[in-house]
């Protein structure tokens, strides 16, 4: 069963074409990366699909739910969460902050339970803070929990970040480049997690990302874009070896 | 790059001491030693101002300094010190002469009298007085570079011996009885208590003219904590707060007075239908600048706030507003058949109005809606795909600022007996803005202490009434360049709870958790 479809989707900026009449088919629990070249328009489709650019043209159906013209915040509340290319952190809230703005969707309490202090909105607080510090220890950061995010480390920030979309329980997680700035023993160590996460959180992932090592060694299915278009998809090996692709892209590292 | 950062901040200090000279901050000073700790003559407090200015200019060049060694503090300090020394001079030689001349300054600047101007030559001529007091700074800033070199130092050495920096706060932890006062709940609690007893007790003794102002400061503290929560917390640049203070005013005072209306009714019905309809304006005013942001947003409500006292001024509506006059006989609240609307019982009623906006600010701060706020704040894009609906929260934001503007202006216009366009110019959003920055965004102590420095110290220095904008503006300036964080700025919440065996890992978390990931 597809967790998500993408067909024909459009994106143009003036005269550009980010994206051109894509189509993609996610697999329920599947890691489906997305690769191309610089400016393929691939953090554009991520946009697409979670609501901050609307398609002028195509459909997005997540779960049997169409997507487009949804708002982000709807769209999240659904079961997508996403981490940014250039890391997008709350920072001047601390790092538990962060995870706690990540299960906005999940949590009820208003205005008048936060100013009653309602035993409904305290149990709700409690349990919300149990599980952030649960997904604190589980991407590795316990002891960086008060401070402020924008005085973490990189590489515990890029920890932060995918603490703070898991802990919206998203059944979809879009990662943009999350081996970005990481050394090899580091991106090691995020594709045993993801795929980790995948598994014990029994997530779909639809990753992109440049370094080919992760993409070839965990993604079940692979997509190319190349200027807007979907120029090929397949197994890893079925992406390597397709000719055009080689042109498009991995032909710059062969060249 | 000694010389270059040195000459770089001494044109910044050389500014920042003539616009405080130019405004007269070293007269105030000088009279404020004079009066708090009775020296017998104003030039100490001047030549305190002086040098404070001139060890200030070398301790910041000292500090921005990348490259440490004592040679480049000399000369990063020597270099701020001629800089602003030099600049300073030539200001007080100009002004010496001119003043000289018999050119009375008073028509420019309202501060620049003859006595400003001889407590800064000290009976000199116009170019001895430039060299004392340019040699003054210029001494003062070599010495506040080395001072701050070697505090440096220390804090180097220190962070090399493995000790951890200290905060203030964390140094006054470390006296045992402040200690145990902090850790322990209950004496936290005696202590408040204290405090509060102490607030309770105060109006007896205070007399009706610092109970009035007392109360203003309460009223503008309340003012700040709403204000704090739609520019602080949501992070919405909103420039027509006065507005929402109007409306809660010009509420009461419709409704109570005799004039223009004959309703007359009661100040505690009043009262919440003025927070009802602030709330319900802030909402209204929300609708439409809801996509904006920043500078845009800021423009509009400014223009919404004269709006509405231009409004309330117009003779189209005098049958409604009472016009430019106001309104007059505006009701006091009754309690058991007697008229409490004095100042005595408006500083009780306005403490209520401040521990419960305390109370409110504190538990939405920590709250669903509070993280919301600020996550906005932080990034309005990425909270939103987080699941907030921003337009929901911006207009939450808006209502609970204004709701608490409306009741700070229902009492306010209760407790003057009147109201008008007059009290609602933009002054009023500006100083509630400043108190906001200068107490510390996103803080409740700072806001408190904000509004005390700003409403209540002027209060103090009544006599120096003519300064007070001005020296607002030097404060203003000063604080953005000294400390731009705010008096006393947002604490971080501490949420996280060390169990047992991790405490060790807080010690020294970065080489121990790094590459758990996936683990
Ligand atoms: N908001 C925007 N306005 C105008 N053009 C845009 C916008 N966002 C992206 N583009 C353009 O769309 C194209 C695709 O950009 P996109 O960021 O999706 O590429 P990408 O595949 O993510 O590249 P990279 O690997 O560098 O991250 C680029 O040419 C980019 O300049
Ligand atoms: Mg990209």
């Amino acid at each position: 069963m597809n967790i998500l479809e993408l067909h024909g989707v459009t994106k143009q900026f003036g005269g550009l074409v980010a994206v051109s009449a894509v189509d993609l088919e996610v697999p329920q629990g599947s890691i489906f990366s997305v690769i191309g070249p610089n400016g393929a328009g691939k953090t554009t489709l991520f946009n697409c699909i979670s609501g901050f650019y609307r398609p002028e043209a195509g459909r997005i159906i997540f779960d049997g739910v169409s997507l487009v013209g949804l708002r982000p915040d709807q769209i999240a509340a659904l079961g997508i969460a996403r981490t940014y290319q250039n890391i997008r952190l709350f920072g001047r809230m601390t790092a538990i902050e962060n995870i706690l703005v990540g299960q906005h969707s999940r949590l009820k309490s208003g205005l008048a339970g936060a100013l009653f202090r309602l035993p409904r909105t305290r149990r709700e607080e409690q349990e919300a803070l149990d599980k952030a510090h649960q997904l604190l220890d589980f991407v590795g950061l316990s002891g960086y929990g008060d401070m402020f995010a924008h005085n973490l480390p990189y590489g515990q920030q890029r920890r932060l970040e995918l603490a703070r979309a898991l802990a919206s329980e998203p059944r979809l997680l879009l990662l943009d480049e999350p081996a970005a700035g990481m050394n090899p023993r580091e991106t090691e160590e995020l594709m045993a997690f993801i795929r980790r996460i995948r598994d014990e959180l029994h997530l779909t992932i639809l990753l992109i990302e440049h370094d080919m090592r992760v993409v070839m060694g965990i993604s079940d299915i692979v997509a190319v874009l190349d200027f807007g278009e979907k120029i090929c998809e397949g197994t890893p090996q079925e992406v390597r070896c397709n000719p055009r692709v080689i042109e498009a892209y991995l032909g710059k590292g062969v060249a | 790059m000694g010389l270059r950062t040195g000459i770089r901040t001494g044109l910044i200090a050389a500014i920042v001491t003539i616009f405080l000279i130019l405004i007269g901050v070293h007269m105030l000073m000088g009279r404020l030693l004079q009066s708090w700790f009775y020296v017998p003559a104003h030039w100490p407090g001047v030549w305190l101002m002086v040098v404070l200015l001139g060890l200030w200019a070398g301790s910041r060049a000292v500090g921005q300094m990348k490259a440490r060694s004592w040679g480049n503090t000399l000369l990063a300090g020597a270099s701020a010190g001629i800089i602003q020394g030099a600049l300073v001079g030539a200001a007080l030689y100009l002004l010496a002469s001119i003043t000289q001349a018999g050119v009375d300054l008073r028509a420019w600047l309202t501060q620049m009298s003859q006595e400003s101007i001889a407590a800064l030559t000290l009976g000199l001529a116009p170019l001895p007085a430039a060299g004392f007091i340019g040699g003054v700074l210029l001494v003062s800033a070599v010495a506040g570079a080395a001072w701050r070199e070697w505090r440096l130092r220390v804090h180097a050495a220190r962070l090399a011996r493995g000790e951890r920096t200290v905060s203030l706060r964390e140094r006054l932890l470390e006296i045992p009885a402040v200690a145990q006062v902090s850790s322990n709940p209950l004496s936290r609690r005696v202590l408040m208590g204290v405090f509060m007893v102490l607030l309770l007790i105060a109006p007896f003794f205070l007399g009706q003219y610092w109970n009035y102002n007392l109360g203003t400061v309460g009223i503008y503290v309340i003012l700040g904590l709403g204000l704090n929560i739609v520019v602080g917390m949501a992070g919405l640049l909103d420039l027509g707060y006065v507005a929402f203070f109007a409306v809660g005013a010009y509420t009461m005072a419709l409704l109570t007075a005799p004039q223009p209306h004959h309703i007359q009714m009661s100040f505690w019905l009043a009262l919440p239908i003025g927070v009802l309809l602030a709330a319900i304006a802030g909402i209204l005013l929300g609708i439409p600048v809801l996509r904006m942001r920043g500078d845009y947003l800021a423009i509009v409500t400014l223009g919404f706030g004269e709006i509405i006292r231009i409004l309330s001024k117009s003779d189209v509506l005098t049958g409604f507003t009472g016009g430019p006059r106001g309104v007059r006989n505006v009701g006091h609240p009754v309690l058991f058949g007697k008229d409490i609307g004095n100042e005595f019982y408006f500083f009780y009623f306005i403490l209520i109005g401040v521990i419960l906006a305390i109370i409110i600010t504190r538990r939405l701060e920590h709250s669903r809606v509070g993280r919301a706020w600020r996550a906005m704040r932080e990034d309005e894009k990425v909270a939103q795909a987080m699941g907030i609906y921003t337009l929901k929260y911006k207009l939450m934001a808006f209502a609970m600022g204004a709701a608490m503007a409306g009741f700070s202006g229902a009492i306010f216009a209760s407790r003057n007996s009147f109201t008008g366009p007059e009290d609602f110019v933009l002054l009023v959003s500006i100083n509630v803005l400043a108190l906001v920055i200068v107490g510390g965004m996103g803080s409740i102590p700072g806001v408190i202490l904000g509004a005390f420095v700003l409403k209540g110290l002027p209060e103090i220095l009544r006599e120096l009434e003519d300064y007070r904008v001005l020296v607002f503006g030097a404060l203003l300036v000063v604080m953005m360049i000294v400390r731009p964080q705010g008096l006393w700025p947002a604490s971080r919440p501490q949420l996280e709870r060390p169990r047992p065996e991790e405490e060790a890992l807080e010690e020294a978390p970065a080489e121990l958790v790094e590459g758990e990931v996936g683990s």
